[in-house]
């Protein structure tokens, strides 16, 4: 009882901070609000494909829709990337916040009271999961709304069951615990801000640029698919496309990429919880 | 009266070489205040986080209200309380908020918990600012929090780092107040460190004099007072002065005299009646003096007379300073890597 009023209480503490800082959550949107409103505009395959004057509309369809996985146009299938995408860049703060609680002496109050190296890090690991989700569907929105004011929108293809729903919560939430664990293993092992945020710049676009959150999947050379099918990004988002687009064109259902996702968490869950209590240990 | 604090050969050293606590023993007894006074990077903090399972140590035990503190650092942290020398609070929650998430973290009755909040903000004098964020708390109001922070388990022991470092010396009158009154009020046992020679006189009970990370002198306030030996009297001849120590040390009731860097102190139980005698000898051995000074006892005298060195609150880096920096360089590097 006690652990988990401790754990409550810590996870409070997580969102409160999180509410009283507008500008982190701002921060968190920046990058895939800018994808949808700048890059996704500009780079709509669609139109670039039905300018060709080799290949009749049915043509042309069907090759969009094999180089995009059933997506009907490219900003679609981008959308569905970057609502995947934005569970990385949101729990990046996870971790950093680690770092700043090390440097203003919170992390030492909170490791001299009775709460357990498990208790610190399961309650930043809740509140840091349950943020990207709620961005993912902030940017879900937009990515629909913007169909609907004259520019290039989120197009759903497919009918959503409630099933479907859930496939697509629990992906964006598994990928959030994946990436807050990872963050956060780096932010209990790191000590200087200015590191931290080199590593971090050096995992996310190395993980956004092999993943199929941006890339046409038919476009893509075969070697940078075999490394893209086993990304943790790419296995999130083709459980959204799967869910917003159909199956037609994937080997597997969405609960078996949602395996992959598990197992990607479930590691790097496990790695996180080690690193932690090696952290909050007494210093030898 | 059972031990608080049971220390046994207590030692760390830093990065295999860099010595900050060597081999220490001492026992604090239930209901004192026991005070570690010492320079900077003497060892008082390293020997604090020992005892309160922060930091392990490199040889040594230590009991802490009965509990073994390296084999039962769990069970020890729910019993004791812990203010350290910088602000801990949350400055993004308030200071009630800080409270109750402390209240939760050390598993006071959750029936309990506003009626013991709202009692420690009024106690320390918070309650107007209770629902206003940490960052906008002064220096002084930080220091009340954590010691609200530190004591809202109604801890059986207290460990105080330092605790009015950068207060004024209004603030920390006013801290050491409230320390006192709790103190009285629940007959828990406190452990400070503290570099204020006033502070270690006015608070404790006892005392240790810990310099270079060995403890010097152990005693009450008045026991190491005594220990000096009296009046202090200092004289700073002109220039040369041969024979003069032989000549002051002839004189009725001297107890001892010391020469440091040119500077005699005679020791003696009545300083004012020494010094027109002193003065008399250094005139009659042609010796002229530049000042002659009166100290009584004062832990300043106990530490010189133990250290052979002047207490300065703002003493250079020493072995615990460069272990610290030594540790964040590697970490440093280590992050780079």
């Amino acid at each position: 009882m006690s652990a988990v009023r401790r754990w409550a209480a810590l996870t409070r503490r997580e969102l409160l901070k999180l509410a009283r800082n507008p500008a982190a959550i701002a921060t968190s949107l920046l990058l895939p609000i800018l994808y949808l409103l700048l890059f996704g505009q500009g780079f709509n395959f669609s139109g670039l494909l039905k300018a060709s004057p080799f290949l009749n509309p049915t043509e042309q369809a069907l090759l969009l829709q094999q180089d995009l996985l059933g997506a009907p146009d490219y900003f679609s299938y981008f959308s569905a990337g970057m609502v995947g995408f934005v569970a990385v860049t949101a729990t990046l703060f996870v971790g950093a916040n680690v770092i700043f609680d090390k440097l203003f002496g919170t992390l030492k109050r909170t490791a001299a009271s009775p709460a357990t190296a498990t208790d610190i890090f399961g309650a930043r690991l809740v509140a840091g999961s349950l943020q990207p989700v709620g961005l993912a569907f902030l940017v879900l929105g937009l990515a629909l709304l913007l169909g609907h004011v004259g520019l290039s929108g989120l197009h759903i293809t497919a009918s959503v069951s409630v099933l479907g729903a859930l496939e697509v919560v629990l992906s964006i939430l598994l990928l959030s615990v994946m990436f807050a664990s990872l963050f956060l293993s780096l932010g209990f092992t790191i000590e200087v801000p200015q590191t931290y945020f080199a590593v971090v710049n050096a995992i996310n676009l190395p993980v956004l640029l092999t993943s199929a959150a941006l890339y046409p999947w038919g476009s893509m050379p075969v070697w940078l698919q075999s490394i893209a099918s086993y990304n943790p990004v790419t296995l999130a988002v083709w459980v959204l496309r799967i869910n917003f687009f159909g199956d037609t064109y994937y080997k597997y259902a969405a609960w078996v990429y949602l395996l992959g996702l598990l197992a990607w968490a479930i590691a790097m869950f496990t790695i996180a919880t080690l690193l932690t209590r090696r952290a909050l240990a007494p210093k030898r | 009266m059972p031990d608080a604090i049971v220390a046994e050969g207590l030692s760390k050293t830093f990065n295999g070489s860099v010595k900050a606590v060597d081999s220490i023993s001492f026992i604090v007894q239930e209901g004192e205040v026991y005070g570690f006074l010492g320079p900077n990077g003497a060892g008082k903090t390293t020997t604090l986080s020992m005892l309160t399972a922060v930091l392990g140590p490199t040889a040594g035990r230590a009991v802490v209200d009965g509990l073994d503190v390296f084999h039962q650092p769990h069970e020890l942290k729910q019993r004791i309380g812990l203010v350290f020398q910088e602000s801990t609070a949350d400055q993004d929650l308030t200071g009630r908020e800080n409270l109750e998430l402390a209240a939760a973290l050390f598993n006071v009755p959750v029936r309990d918990t506003p009626t013991r909040v709202a009692y420690l903000l009024d106690r320390l004098a918070l309650s107007d600012s209770a629902d206003r964020l940490v960052k906008t708390f002064s220096g002084g109001m930080r220091r009340r929090l954590e010691l609200a922070v530190g004591i809202i388990h109604s801890p059986r022991v207290l460990f105080l780092d330092e605790p009015t470092l950068g207060l004024d010396p209004q603030g920390r009158a006013g801290f050491w107040k409230i320390v006192r009154e709790l103190r009285e009020e629940t007959g828990m046992t406190v452990f400070l460190t503290t570099h204020y020679l006033d502070e270690a006189d006015g608070m404790c009970d006892r005392i240790a004099i810990i310099d270079h990370g060995k403890i010097v002198a152990t005693g009450t306030p008045s026991q190491l007072k005594d220990r000096v030996g009296g009046d202090v009297v200092t004289i700073r001849p002109s220039g040369a002065a041969p024979g003069l120590e032989a000549a002051l040390r002839a004189l009725p009731n001297v107890s001892g005299v010391t020469t440091q860097d040119g500077t005699l102190r005679v020791k003696c139980p009545s300083g004012e009646s020494l010094i027109p005698k002193a003065v008399a000898a250094a005139s009659s051995l042609g010796v002229g003096l530049a000042g002659v000074s009166l100290r009584r006892p004062s832990l300043d005298e106990v530490f010189l007379e133990f250290t052979g060195r002047e207490y300065r609150e703002d003493e250079g880096p020493t072995a615990t300073d460069r272990a610290v920096f030594l540790t964040r360089m590697q970490d440093n590097r280590r992050g780079r890597r």
